[in-house]
């Protein structure tokens, strides 16, 4: 009697294990190259919706409202963007799966803007095997476009953190000749490439970098870097951090009653609602005088409050993602990618490949990006696979940013 | 052979079979989903037996899953040595590292080993960051389409069957896990089995029975570790990718929560387990994408679970087969 | 010498948040006999309610301090309550699920109602520093130090002489004992972990300030007051708060000095962790625990 329920249960716990990972069983191959029907294109990207770097999930956000608005308006060449992001939690163990879920599951005909430096390079050979265009990398690390010919499906965006650093580097020697330096630095490739890219700049110039101060992501605040900094006498303090430091890079800065000549802050924590925290409403003076580059319109500048791009990014945002901050700057990164991706898949013809984009982006150009300052081409060209720069500078005052000078232009060597 | 271990024998067939031939049934890429659910059924198998069955709390059997991944990787990279040949090396040196970490941790109890291990958990990724000329650091090691990584680039023949990367995968990873389950069934019902749960029930009687429970504690500390490295060796070899963030602390984490769930104590619930850890995060997402929602139902389900299921799910099993059994024996009224 | 001093200075001042949450995890272990994983979460969550209240409805900041601390106690004990009474008694391991699932359920609810953006928070402390010879110390720091202090001896006093307090720590030491005396134990359980919130919102309440506030605000602190309840001793409340002042001061003057300690601070943090368990678990403050057989 209990052998023959025994059996009994296992064989209705196998056919339910069998009738259930049938029902499991992937979807149907699609024809020519994956991701591309007649009328739409597939996207894909991994992106932190979860976990402690979700706030760069404004950047995927952005991104997708702009396809939502192009789709509205027919469309490239007569398709519709979808845009699939899956989370990764910003865990490079968890992009791998996922993208291996877009590329061999859902067949995207390119995987768009991931975010994350180790998030990409993991998945980098198996996109570069498999021949899927590893699209506009939400990554400024340098490696993207330096290392294009042994990855050539891979290509990266914004200016590297490197050519960022060398701006400042460049600009201290210009203008500060005898400047003595200390920096704050975030402890892996992210800040190491900043203070890279800065001592380069610097190279020749009697300006110096007299202390370097590493912190780790993982440290609950930066008081004891900061004391340090401020010990070694330097007029000048670079603040290469992400956001929640750099704005506790300025409060102990004030704190401890220190106050160099000048501060230099890196674009991924400038932004405006980023600095206004700093500022504490007026009373850190430290944050007033802040340099930094900018390559994108910020929502918040007064300077381009009457802008049309900026309206039309309003428009945007209200229309398909209306639970969002608009003054998130994050959300302008993602439509200046989305809009570039935009203009090669129109010039990738009705007749879109991977191997047409592929062709497209080797030799790019794209000007008068709505969302990037004005002035700043996206263009790759032969051994120069960086696609922005470009950048301006911009001086933080009373408020707000206010950009100075002209265009500053890297050549990534 | 006694009836009940017939009747395991039975189910262990079974679900062996089922495991066997599930690849014919879903498409590719639930295949590579299923290798990890494989995978953490390795590394569940060996806190298990840490926690269930020994009584020691480890908050940080992330660590010896980086210890097995990072010895793979740096193997394959750097000597050239072939994936599965990479695997005992792993089970090996993380088994060491767990034998050599027992000592100090036999000292430890409950609360202050759990906090101990915990910090070997949260300091593990720093750790691998430091040592970059050895680690390479942040950047990590990717071993997608090197020699030694098989299948990543073209299928491999197995018994005249070609398998593609997915495919060989999962079966690498389920012959583990499956020789692994038997392995430790076959510990835990022996001597050493009976001297672990002497440990865990009460140390004063275990002692006065003459088990040593430093060195009880030690060989457990050191077969878990050792199948959380051949866990962390073929999570490396599933992802093609390890970096510090690759083994974060959560990874320490969810393994307790995968045993827990499982059934502490027992082996049969620890699939559940493993499925848990591998598809509740992603089940989470498909209800809400809401930044924040996902963590909130899957928080909101893991304590239900513990407090509604206190056996987690071989416990349930056990109760539904009490039933089902009691419901035979006593004629109905 | 300034170079030190100021290090001390500001090691302090971390310490104390250390120390002040370090509290609240020693109030609940010798109350409940629970290592309560989402401490910090608590905290953070007791800190965004301070903080919506002041920026989103205009209250001012010592009433809305006052309700946040009122909430806290009140949300303390509904958490033990609600989760953590039905497995206090039972296995260890499974309280710590629990306490894990809490963690993720509260960051998520946090990130959900309120978004990962980062927030300012005001101080209860006047801003402006005072210079002593070259070292800078805030009034912000100033208070914090002293309000943990006084947080510790507050509570030793309330443990001391009053009857509540009593019931308390009898109810943690002998629940079966304590019923019989007519003490509801549950309730003193309860109050344990409302008392112990109000700790945790302490501790987030003087830190946000200069570190922001965001959901993952107290994730790694909460690491750094483990670290110090364990080198004070885990059931010693004076412990926790000395423990974490030290752990604070030292960590800054490793930082400081030896080089390669700057990004191994957390490491660092742990070793103290590890050392100390395996040396004198009982910590420095804490009592040697003898088994009897």
């Amino acid at each position: 009697m209990n052998r023959k329920l025994t059996f009994a249960c296992l064989a209705l716990v196998a056919s339910l294990a069998l009738g259930a990972t049938a029902a499991l069983a992937g979807t149907a191959r699609g024809t020519s190259d994956p991701g591309v029907t007649s009328s739409t294109i597939l996207l894909g990207g991994t992106a932190p919706l979860t976990g402690l770097a979700s706030p760069y999930a404004s950047v995927s956000r952005g991104a997708d409202a702009y396809f939502k608005y192009v789709n509205a308006r027919g469309g490239v060449n007569g398709r519709t963007i979808i845009y699939r992001v899956v989370d990764d939690g910003y865990n490079p163990a968890l992009t791998v799966p996922a993208t291996r879920q877009l590329v061999e599951q859902d067949r995207v005909f390119a995987v768009f803007n991931s975010l994350g430096t180790s998030q990409n390079l993991a998945v980098r050979p198996y996109l570069t095997s498999m021949k899927v265009p590893q699209l506009f990398v939400a990554s400024g690390a340098t490696t993207w476009g330096r290392d294009y010919e042994q990855f050539p499906y891979t290509i990266g965006f914004q200016p590297s953190y490197q050519a960022e650093g060398w701006v400042y580097g460049k600009y201290l020697a210009r203008t500060a000749p005898g400047a003595t330096i200390a920096v704050l630095f975030q402890n892996d490739d992210y800040g190491k490439d900043l203070l890279g890219g800065l001592k380069r700049g610097l190279q020749r110039s009697k300006a110096k970098v007299i202390a370097a101060q590493p912190y780790d992501p993982t440290s609950p605040e930066v008081s004891s870097q900061i004391a340090k900094l401020k010990a070694s006498g330097a007029d000048t303090l670079v603040i290469f951090a992400t956001p929640t430091f750099a704005v506790q890079a300025y409060t102990f800065a004030h704190k401890l009653g220190w106050k160099p000549r000048r501060v230099i802050n890196n674009a991924v924590a400038s932004a405006s609602t980023t600095m206004a925290r700093a500022a504490a409403d007026g009373q850190n003076p430290l944050v007033n005088s802040t340099i930094s580059i900018a390559y994108l319109k910020d929502p918040t500048v007064a300077e381009w409050q009457s802008d049309p791009a900026m309206k039309l990014y309003r428009t945007i945002m209200a229309r398909y993602a209306p639970d969002a901050n608009a003054d998130d700057p994050l959300h302008v990164y993602g439509m200046a990618v989305a809009w570039t991706a935009v203009d090669a898949l129109r010039k990738s013809g009705k007749d879109l490949t991977r191997a047409a984009l592929q062709k497209v982006l080797d030799r790019f150009t794209a000007v008068g990006n709505p969302f990037m300052l004005p002035g700043i081409i996206v263009k790759t060209s032969g051994k120069d696979h960086f696609p922005v720069e470009q950048v301006l500078l911009q001086r933080w005052q009373n408020g707000a940013w206010k950009s100075f000078g002209g265009l500053w232009g890297y050549r990534a060597s | 052979m006694s009836r009940t271990t017939l009747r395991t024998l039975l189910v262990f067939v079974a679900f062996a079979v089922v495991v066997m031939v599930l690849p014919a049934f879903v498409n590719d890429f639930r295949a590579q989903q299923f290798s990890y659910v494989g995978i953490y059924l390795i590394a569940l198998i060996g806190l298990d037996i840490l926690t269930g069955y020994t009584g020691q709390i480890s908050l940080g059997h992330g660590a010896f899953m980086a210890i097995g991944g990072y010895t793979t990787a740096i193997l394959m990279i750097d000597h050239g040595v072939k994936d599965i040949a990479t695997i005992p090396i792993a089970i090996l040196v993380a088994g060491v590292a767990g034998v050599l970490f027992g000592f100090p941790a036999a000292r430890l109890s409950g609360l202050y080993l759990a906090l101990a291990t915990f910090g070997i958990a949260v300091a593990t990724p720093e750790l691998i960051k430091r040592f970059e000329g050895f680690t390479g650091g942040g950047s990590g090691v990717n071993l997608f389409g090197t020699p030694e990584l098989t299948a990543s680039l073209t299928p491999v023949r197995l018994a005249g069957v070609e398998l593609n990367f997915n495919n060989w995968l999962y079966y690498l990873a389920w012959t583990l896990a499956l020789a692994g389950y038997v392995i430790a069934w076959l510990i835990l019902r022996g001597r050493t089995g009976r001297a672990f749960r002497a440990v865990r029930d009460s140390e004063t009687a275990a002692v006065s029975s003459g088990v040593s429970l430093t060195r009880m504690k030690v060989i457990a500390f050191g077969i878990s570790a050792a199948y959380a490295g051949a866990a962390g060796a073929m999570f490396a070899i599933a992802t093609t990718y390890v970096n510090p963030d690759t083994f974060p602390v959560a990874l320490s984490i969810f393994l307790l929560v995968g045993v827990v769930v499982g059934g502490l104590g027992s082996l049969k619930g620890l699939v559940v387990g493993a499925v848990f850890i591998q598809f509740m995060p992603l089940w989470t997402q498909s209800i809400s994408k809401k930044p924040g929602a996902p963590a909130v139902v899957y928080g909101v389900i893991l304590i239900l679970v513990v407090l509604a299921l206190p056996g987690g799910a071989s416990g349930l099993v056990s109760r539904v087969t009490q039933l089902v059994r009691r419901g035979q024996d006593f004629p109905k009224p | 010498m300034t170079v030190f001093f100021q290090q001390v200075v500001s090691g302090l001042a971390a310490g104390g948040v250390y120390g002040a949450l370090a509290l609240a995890l020693v109030l609940i272990h010798r109350a409940t006999g629970v290592i309560n994983f989402a401490q910090g979460e608590m905290a953070t969550f007791s800190t965004y309610i301070l903080w919506t209240l002041t920026a989103n409805h205009g209250v001012s900041y010592w009433p809305a301090f006052a309700v946040t601390m009122l909430v806290s106690f009140v949300g303390g004990i509904g958490i033990h309550q609600a989760v953590i009474r039905p497995v206090e008694r039972g296995s260890q391991i499974r309280v710590v699920i629990v306490t894990i699932g809490l963690l993720l359920l509260l960051n998520g609810l946090m990130t959900f109602i309120w978004t990962g953006e980062i927030r300012a928070v005001d101080s209860p402390f006047p801003g402006g520093t005072l210079d002593v010879h070259g070292v800078v110390i805030s009034y912000r720091d100033i208070g914090t130090i002293a309000v943990c202090l006084g947080a510790v001896v507050v509570l030793w006093a309330f443990f001391q002489f009053t009857k509540v307090g009593l019931a308390l720590r009898a109810a943690a030491v002998n629940p079966a004992e304590a019923r019989l005396v007519g003490i509801r134990v549950t309730w003193m359980l309860g109050l344990g972990w409302g008392l112990a919130a109000v700790l945790g919102a302490t501790a987030g309440v003087l830190t946000a300030p200069s570190v922001f506030l965001d959901p993952n605000m107290m994730q790694t602190v909460l690491i750094y007051a483990f670290a110090a309840a364990v080198l004070g001793g885990i059931d010693s409340p004076i412990g926790a708060v000395v423990g974490g002042l030290i752990l604070g001061v030292g960590l800054n003057l490793l930082g400081a000095y030896v080089d390669f300690v700057s990004e191994l601070r957390l490491p660092a943090a742990l070793l103290v962790i590890l050392v100390v368990l395996l040396l004198r678990p009982a910590g420095l403050f804490g009592t040697p625990q003898v088994k009897k057989v």
